[in-house]
Formats: C-alpha cells, sequence, structure tokens
C-alpha cells in the first residue's frame, strides 16, 4: 500500500458531483415545466436527488474526516477559507436585493405617490413581531457562543442543551415569519415595495431554514460524538453560517421593517 | 445498596446519566476501523450494501431524470397543431 508524503485530502473518485450537476439541471427544467405546463414531475425529481446527493456528499465528508482522519491542520485551513469565501458570496448574493430595495426606495417614483412606503401599502409595524424575530435571532447568537463554550470545555451536556435552545429559536422565527407572511395585508404583487419586501425577506427565511438543518445536523453528530473538544470544524461552519443569517435579518430589520416604515 | 447518603440524594435529583442508559454510545471507533479497512473501496461505498444501493438508486434517478428532461424538451420544440 502506498502512503502520502504530505498532509493534504486526496479524495477517492466521487459520482457526487455528477449527480449534483444533473440534479441541478432537473430542478431548473423542472421548475420550467411547472411554470410552463403545470407539470410537477422534473422539480420533484431534481429535488429529490438534489436531496439525495447532498446528504451522501456531505455523509462521505463526515467519514473521510471524523472516520478517516483526513482532516489535517492545512486541510482544515483550506476548509475555514472556503467557508469564509461562501459566507462572502452570499453577502454579496443579499447586498444586490438591498440594492434593490434602496434604489426604489431612497428615490420612489411618481406612480408610488412620490414617496415610501409607497401609496396604498400598510407596512407591518416594526415593534409587533419583527421585533420579538429580531430578539430571538439575537438570543440563538447568544446560545450559540454557549454551545461553542461548552463545546471546547467538553461539557458533553452543555453542548446539546445549547444547541437545542439554538435550533429551537430558529425554528420559532420560521413559524413566526410564516404568520407573517401569511397575515401581511400585502403579498409579493402589489408592486415594487412587495417584490423587495417578500423576495429579501424570503431568501432570508430559506437562510434560515438551512442554517437551522446544518445546526441540527450538529446536533446529532454532537450526540454521535463526532466532535472533540480540540477538533469540530463542522460546528464552527454552522456558527458562522448562523451569525451571517443573523446579521442578514438585522439589516433587513433595520432598512426595511424600520426605516422603510 | 441503600446505604450511602449521596446516593440517595443523585437519585431525588435525578442527576443519573450514563451514556448507555441515554442510548447513546461512542461508536466512532468502531466506524473508524471500518472505514480505515484496507480493502480498496472508495469512501462512498465503504460503508456497506446499503451505500451500493442508495448510490444505484441516486444515479438511476438522475440519468432517468436527464433523459426524461431531454425529452421534455424535445416535445416542448416542436408543439403539436391543433386539428
Amino acid at each position: 500500500m502506498t502512503h502520502q508524503t504530505h498532509a493534504y485530502h486526496m479524495v477517492n473518485p466521487s459520482p457526487w458531483p455528477l449527480t449534483g450537476a444533473l440534479s441541478a439541471l432537473l430542478m431548473t427544467s423542472g421548475l420550467t415545466m411547472w411554470f410552463h405546463f403545470n407539470s410537477s414531475t422534473l422539480l420533484i425529481l431534481g429535488l429529490l436527488t438534489n436531496s439525495l446527493t447532498m446528504y451522501q456528499w456531505w455523509r462521505d465528508v463526515v467519514r473521510e474526516s471524523t472516520f478517516q482522519g483526513h482532516h489535517t491542520a492545512v486541510v482544515q485551513t483550506g476548509l475555514r477559507y472556503g467557508m469564509i469565501l461562501f459566507i462572502l458570496s452570499e453577502v454579496l448574493f443579499f447586498a444586490g436585493f438591498f440594492w434593490a430595495f434602496y434604489h426604489s426606495s431612497l428615490a420612489p417614483t411618481p406612480n408610488l405617490g412620490g414617496y415610501w412606503p409607497p401609496a396604498g401599502i400598510n407596512p407591518l409595524n416594526p415593534m409587533e413581531v419583527p421585533l420579538l424575530n429580531t430578539l430571538v435571532l439575537l438570543a440563538s447568537g447568544v446560545s450559540i457562543t454557549w454551545a461553542h463554550h461548552s463545546l471546547m470545555e467538553g461539557n458533553r451536556k452543555h453542548s446539546l442543551q445549547a444547541l437545542l435552545i439554538t435550533i429551537s429559536l430558529g425554528i420559532y422565527f420560521t413559524l413566526l415569519q410564516t404568520s407573517e407572511y401569511l397575515e401581511a395585508p400585502f403579498t409579493i404583487s402589489d408592486g415594487i415595495y412587495g417584490s423587495t419586501f417578500f423576495v429579501a425577506t424570503g431568501f432570508h427565511g430559506l437562510h434560515v431554514m438551512i442554517g437551522s438543518t446544518f445546526l441540527t445536523i450538529c446536533l446529532l453528530r454532537q450526540l454521535k460524538f463526532h466532535f472533540t473538544s480540540k477538533h469540530h470544524f463542522g460546528f464552527e461552519a454552522a456558527a458562522w453560517y448562523w451569525h451571517f443569517v443573523d446579521v442578514v435579518w438585522l439589516f433587513l430589520y433595520i432598512s426595511i421593517y424600520w426605516w422603510g416604515s | 445498596m441503600l446505604r450511602s447518603l449521596p446516593v440517595l440524594r443523585q437519585i431525588a435529583q435525578r442527576t443519573i446519566s450514563t451514556a448507555s442508559r441515554r442510548h447513546f454510545e461512542n461508536k466512532v471507533p468502531e466506524k473508524q476501523k471500518l472505514f480505515q479497512e484496507d480493502n480498496g473501496i472508495p469512501v462512498h461505498l465503504k460503508g456497506g450494501v446499503g451505500d451500493a444501493l442508495l448510490y444505484r438508486a441516486t444515479m438511476i434517478l438522475t440519468v432517468g431524470g436527464t433523459a426524461y428532461a431531454i425529452y421534455q424538451l424535445a416535445m416542448a420544440s416542436f408543439p403539436k397543431k391543433q386539428a
């Protein structure tokens, strides 16, 4: 058996990049079939194969790291850079939607009435559920920091409790926001206000769900003793992502909910 | 067995917790042995039969789905004229 003389990770050939790319094709063509031909078969197939790919790909990363020990210090450094760059790309993604919001709200056109919020729009009261949502996410930032410290101190019970609290707060936010969406007096088709509001908050909500899922995976892995007090990058990546989601909400709250009302 | 007070206090406060009682035993060493076995099997199949089944299912769905997508594209490209 040959042994490598470097600390980098040469992965085994994997089918998941191919299935992932094909699932992207199925999701996009599926959306087209759903929009234009009222058929959801391709879309469902796309979502299913996408989920299967993600599950197996990340399962393999856990095997390569926790079970095979391939995540040396230099490999972990690469993963840190990768996660940071990914989050940076997401920041730019949201920047676009904030640009759109400010473009329309700083100089409201005559057909909106020349003011913001536009004529006919009753914005949500920022001191009601949106404020609660802000407190929920801020609290979840505290609990995830507690979870991290507990993890580093080797306190298994506390790390599990704190992670569970964080996830619960994330789910609570999602439920509150869903209720707000259902009760809102305006819709996505209510002009540029509706578009900017629902696209920006909608993508944020999606990221809350993704973050909550990532944290749940961390909870399961911590239950299964995968993390050590010194090596738990998966958890750190989830924590960074979660803080990013929190910060995006703060910007949304200040800009759209508060200033924009 | 009930000879010491600390035990009674522990039972009263329900602070007993052992990994086995909560069904979470550390199985990582077993997994490490399984996945480090020198058998040449790639990591995505190394877990056992379940891996192969899941892989096959994923492949069939993605490749089959791609064929279906191309078929739908062909159908959409040549709309049927109304009689």
